[in-house]
């Protein structure tokens, strides 16, 4: 075991890289039996869940839709869940003080959080659902030679999936907006201690009511509807699809980097 | 190595525990951390690790301020607290994913206090004792080499033949740049192994002296009557009392418990 010092490592109170890779060494040596079965489970569930979406519509109506569909679901439910319980150390007090008390910067800190729950998630899973949905495609066809649809591609799907949509405008909303729904769960992970997706979402809908009555009263009490015809009384956004496209992509990039920046700052200021 | 200055602290919606807290504590000693339950011991090693910060006053801690949880500060101090967590691996596995942690790790020190605390490096964890997995987490405080090392009631949960064990592990591999705190409520498991006392009550330091010093100032000795002249403090005990009393003659054995129990009371030493 090497257990010289790094230079480096003694010197910067910043940000070291060999810190870093040590927090995801010290990480899979802890949690790689959890990590196995979390995968061997995962797959095993989705194959599951493959047979059972194909043999629902007789094997023979799958096709790019569905495969596009069952991956967002799954990738967006398990992404949620898995950044919510960002920060585990929080859960309990015994565990946050040794986490805590780690010789590793709060910036380490942070990163290794975000690669290990958002950007590692965010790679991997899309590979494991791939490699997943083509053996289950193969075997399924093998026995249900109905199934003409087997082969699972993203590009094919996406290109399916988008065919009636200007991808360029609304791609990098969708990313952004993805982003939020595992960034705002990531944030409630290391603010909450005890219950943070149920935390999160209850904040987040306090927030997200509180605005709609706060704007439906600014829209009854200045009357700002008036003039408009009875048609576009609606929740119509007041100008061209363009600038609402790139007004939703600054308000949920700017969101998402006050997120960050707040889940930074309350493992910054821990207390255990 | 410790500089406490005003420290001011109080938890969310409480009155504040510290008022103008001040202490200054340096290397080289094994220091008797006593109070009462709820005097905020465990809060005041949590201020001196960087767990809980404080409202206001200076803390210094090896010119760090432990609140920042700075990197040199962290890989210099180690805390060993009450309740603790463990993942379900192996000491070995353990090892290779904590020391490389801490610079000054000392893994030859470690192999000898875990074979002095009879614990093999294979063993897993989860599956160990309590008492067992604190003297692990002990040996490893140790082994860190760390400067400040703070342990909250190291020995509870240790059996007898351990807790004799844990002084002379404790007195032994410690060296001279090294401050050790110990808060504890079973004060005769650290008698002669501290060599500074310091006792909170009421959220101040009310006594902080070295053991040498108070051997200077008092004794304690057992008679069969506490109507003598100049009985600082006593207690009754079987067949007699204890007693407290200045120091004329001999120098004596400091009796802590009953030192607590007379500060605590009121009275002073001189």
């Amino acid at each position: 075991m090497d257990i010289k010092s790094d230079k480096a490592m003694q010197t910067t109170n910043s940000f070291s890289i060999h810190r870093l890779l040590l927090m995801f060494k010290q990480s899979l040596i802890i949690n790689k039996k959890r990590f196995a079965i979390a995968i061997s489970a995962f797959s095993g569930i989705l194959f599951i869940t493959l047979v059972w979406a194909q043999a629902s519509v007789n094997f023979s109506n799958w096709g790019e839709h569905a495969y596009v569909s069952t991956f967002v679901s799954v990738f967006l439910s398990l992404g949620i869940s898995y950044a919510a319980f960002s920060f585990p150390a929080f859960r309990s007090k015994e565990k946050s003080m040794t986490y805590l008390t780690l010789p590793a910067s709060t910036s380490e800190k942070f990163v290794f959080e975000l690669l290990s729950r958002i950007v590692a998630f965010i790679i991997l899973m899309p590979i494991l659902f791939w490699v997943i949905a083509n053996l289950e495609g193969v075997l399924v066809h093998y026995y249900y030679p109905e199934l003409i649809n087997y082969q699972f591609s993203y590009g094919k799907s996406l290109t399916s999936f988008t065919k009636d949509v200007d991808v360029k405008q609304v791609i990098f909303l969708i990313i952004q907006m993805v982003l939020f729904g595992f960034i705002a769960p990531f944030t409630g992970g290391s603010h909450f201690s005890k219950s943070p997706l149920f935390k999160t979402l209850l904040t987040f809908s306090i927030i997200v009511v509180s605005y709609f009555l706060f704007s439906l009263f600014l829209v009854k009490a200045f009357d700002l509807l008036q003039g408009l015809s009875a048609g576009n009384k609606g929740m119509h956004f007041r100008g061209n699809r363009e600038i609402a496209i790139i007004m939703f992509k600054i308000g949920f990039t700017l969101t998402n980097l006050s997120l960050l920046a707040i889940a930074w700052f309350s493992l910054k200021e821990k207390e255990a | 190595m410790i500089q406490i200055k005003d420290l001011h602290f109080a938890y969310p919606r409480q009155q504040a525990l510290f008022n103008s807290l001040t202490a200054d504590l340096r290397a080289g000693s094994i220091t008797g951390l006593l109070g009462k339950n709820g005097a905020g011991k465990t809060s005041l090693l949590k201020l001196l690790t960087g767990l809980l910060h404080p409202v206001s006053g200076e803390l210094s801690v090896m010119n760090h301020a432990p609140r920042k949880r700075e990197v040199s500060f962290l890989n210099d101090v180690f805390m060993v607290p009450e309740e603790f967590y463990f993942p379900a691996i192996s000491i070995l596995d353990y090892l290779k994913a904590y020391t490389p942690f801490y610079p000054r790790f000392d893994l030859e020190l470690l192999d000898r206090i875990l074979v002095e605390f009879e614990l093999g490096k294979e063993r897993n964890l989860q599956r160990l004792s309590h008492g067992q997995k604190k003297k692990f987490l002990i040996a490893f405080a140790l082994a860190t080499r760390c400067r400040l090392l703070v342990l909250d009631e190291p020995t509870n949960g240790l059996d007898i033949p351990s807790k004799a064990l844990f002084r002379k592990i404790i007195a032994g591999y410690l060296e001279e740049d090294q401050l050790v705190i110990i808060s504890t409520h079973q004060v005769k498991d650290v008698e002669n192994l501290i060599d500074k006392i310091i006792i909170l009550d009421n959220g101040e330091i009310i006594f902080q002296h070295t053991i040498e010093e108070i051997s200077q100032k008092v004794c304690f000795v057992s008679e069969t009557s506490n109507d003598m002249k100049g009985v600082i403090y006593s207690e009754a005990i079987p067949g007699g009392f204890r007693l407290m009393m200045p120091n004329g003659h001999a120098e004596t054995e400091v009796d802590i418990e009953l030192l607590f129990n007379a500060i605590t009371h009121g009275h002073k030493i001189g």
